[in-house]
């Protein structure tokens, strides 16, 4: 009950406001988001192809890693700013969309897996010298970790796509 | 002459069974089109990585033509599935598309894009490896990059812009914008 306040107070708010009335800004908007989830997705990709040898495998673990998770806090700051404002159009919408819950839920998943898991985990390896092959970090460990983070980002995109069917 | 023909190509496609079956199916359009968004993460993703190391902003350690060389395969396969699903988009809902003043803008970016990609391609090839190490690339190189990222944002943004009906031709608009979208009916109307 308290979380729908929170939707109806969002849905009264200036930035509610803009959003439904300057259709052109939100479209911008849209593609910021788009944007910011191709660039995400990318480093993502670059990152957990990287770890599971099959992409860049010639550059070092440690250059990979490294590049791929500033430019995923980026778009990621992106994403949600982009986010925030779509969502203001159309609070009480999303209050009751169950794709939206997911999405929310997807995401939160994301965040606190790249951040608290696959980060620390994949820089652990990246430093060793033969990343997971050898030392603390089993390789099985690093390429389940890549495999969840591929099927966390892709649910978190295919069910942000299907707010707008459901 | 060029709007009629495009027309008629679009109501002869509209007429077949399997445009309206994709259009009115219930998960298949919306498999499609999610497929479509998804892929940018792959074209676009490894696109980012390749212009964002050229410009200097990324991966500044690993040589250009690397990066380069290594994104290229998974970015064209991200292309191609976006083509493929791009056309099915299309297929399905083909007269109103060819009407679109955004998908119009969108095709014509797509162009500048297709034509800057081969350039860049063309540049990158007659560069060389000498200044693979360097932290940016080449000033030509560079301005190719920034144009890569601009078009395709361009294409994004009026990709996403299809859905809106603002400018659809069965509205009272200006007939300046009737003859940039091809409303061809209600151009004869006028």
């Amino acid at each position: 009950m308290e979380l729908l306040h929170v939707f109806e107070w969002f849905d009264q708010s200036l930035l509610a406001d803009a959003a439904k009335a300057y259709g052109g800004v939100f479209v911008l908007v849209q593609g910021v988001h788009l944007l910011s989830l191709a660039l995400l997705g990318g480093m993502v990709l670059a990152g957990d192809l990287r770890m599971l040898g099959l992409l860049l495998t010639d550059v070092p673990a440690r250059t990979v890693v490294a590049a791929t998770q500033r430019w995923f806090s980026v778009a990621l700051g992106l994403m949600v700013l982009s986010g925030t404002f779509m969502s203001g159009a159309v609070a009480l919408k999303l209050y009751y969309s169950e794709m939206f819950l997911a999405k929310m839920v997807a995401l939160a998943t994301g965040i606190v897996f790249f951040y608290g898991i696959r980060g620390p985990l994949f820089r652990l390896a990246a430093d060793e010298p033969t990343a997971g092959a050898a030392g603390t970090t089993s390789i099985w460990a690093v390429r389940l970790t890549a495999i969840a983070s591929l099927c966390i980002w892709f649910t978190v995109a295919a069910s942000g796509r299907w707010i707008g069917f459901s | 002459m060029l709007n009629g023909l495009l027309l008629d190509l679009a109501r002869w496609l509209d007429g077949q069974a399997w445009s309206t079956a994709l259009h009115e199916s219930l998960y298949a359009y919306a498999w499609v089109e999610t497929t479509h968004v998804l892929t940018l993460m792959v074209f676009l993703g490894m696109l980012f990585i390749i212009d964002l190391r050229m410009l200097g902003w990324a991966f500044t350690s690993v040589p250009a033509t690397t990066i380069a060389a290594r994104l290229d395969r998974p970015m064209m396969i991200g292309f191609a599935v976006m083509v493929g699903t791009g056309l099915a988009l299309y297929y399905a809902i083909p007269v109103r598309t060819t009407q679109s003043i955004w998908f119009r803008i969108k095709v014509v970016l797509l162009i500048a894009a297709g034509i800057n990609a081969l350039l860049f391609r063309a540049r990158l090839r007659a560069a060389g490896d000498t200044w693979g190490h360097e932290s940016r690339a080449p000033r030509r190189l560079r301005i190719g990059a920034a144009l890569s990222l601009t078009l395709w944002a361009g294409v994004v943004v009026t990709g996403r812009a299809i859905a809106y009906d603002w400018f659809d031709c069965h509205k009272p608009l200006p007939a300046w914008i009737y003859q940039v979208a091809g409303c061809v009916d209600e151009l004869a109307a006028l």
